[in-house]
């Protein structure tokens, strides 16, 4: 349990919100261009990083908006929190 | 209003709390993203939309709850009549926005049970089932929030002090009733 800044309606508490994976995942321009392989490891293939990780969350039960989070996987310390399409703060 | 058959048909009262439904009250769903939407909004209703965040707005016939940043429910603050379905509000806005390609405008009168929650023991109540922070909201006349109120999603305004309005889904409003019932029998 921690609690998360959403950048739209604040500090609210972790079960309000969903994780949505590993954020900043460039879809490939030419999908039709890539291996199986390839195709697979842009579909599935996921970081799973003991220590910092930037992911996608959703705001459910809240205002519903997408957003992004660095956060430190091993002690669920938030370094940062912000919208979709702001760049990511240096790592 | 659609003639349902209610589920809350009383008013419940105990030691600082008094819980009732108001209806029928008209309540739309607005969505948009454009400047010309909010100003065809304040020129259409006589009334801004709250651009800060867990905020709302009000005038004599409506108020206006800050849902999301491109989402706004507004409801109107007097009953209207039970056989009519049609609302004087909701066609002004399809006209104005939906027509207009300005936004969204969605009828949402039956999909929302609204509860007037009354008492100094509100907050008492909801903090039995909540994980939401009420210490700024309590003292903010206006302030609303969108939550979970024993797993479900409440949309809750402030109103006045010891006064609240609470929007729930009317297939969850019989279980949360029924809860509310329970906690506060034993606040």
């Amino acid at each position: 349990m921690f609690i998360i800044n959403c950048p739209y309606c604040g500090e609210r508490e972790q079960s309000e919100f969903k994780a949505g994976g590993e954020a900043h995942i460039v879809r490939p321009k030419q999908p039709t261009e890539l291996s199986d392989d390839e195709w697979a490891e842009y579909l599935f293939m996921r970081k799973n990083i003991k220590g910092i990780q930037f992911e996608r969350w959703v705001h459910t039960h809240g205002c519903r908006k997408w957003f992004n989070m660095v956060r430190d996987t091993s002690n669920d310390e938030i370094k940062a929190v912000y919208k979709m399409g702001e760049k990511p703060p240096a790592k | 209003m659609l003639n349902y058959t209610n589920v809350i048909t009383e008013e419940k009262s105990y030691p600082g709390l008094q819980m009732k439904e108001i209806k029928p009250v008209m309540k739309l769903i607005l969505r948009g993203k454009k400047r010309e939407f909010l100003s065809a909004i304040g020129k259409s209703l006589n009334l801004l939309l709250p651009t800060e965040a867990n905020t709302s707005s009000k005038s004599e016939k409506l108020s206006a709850v800050w849902l999301s940043p491109d989402e706004w429910m507004i409801y109107s603050n007097e009953v209207s009549d039970p056989n009519i379905n049609d609302y004087e509000t909701e066609n002004l806005l399809n006209k104005n926005i939906s027509k207009a390609n300005l936004g969204a405008v969605t009828d949402v009168t039956d999909q929302f049970v609204l509860i007037n929650i009354k008492g100094d023991k509100i907050f008492d109540l909801f903090e039995t089932g909540s994980p939401f922070n009420f210490n700024d909201f309590k003292n903010k006349k206006g302030s609303v929030t969108q939550t979970i109120l024993v797993k479900i999603d409440v949309i809750i305004h402030n109103q006045n002090q010891n006064e609240v309005n609470l929007f729930v889904r009317r297939s969850f409003s019989q279980h949360l009733f029924s809860w509310m019932n329970d906690s506060a029998s034993r606040l």
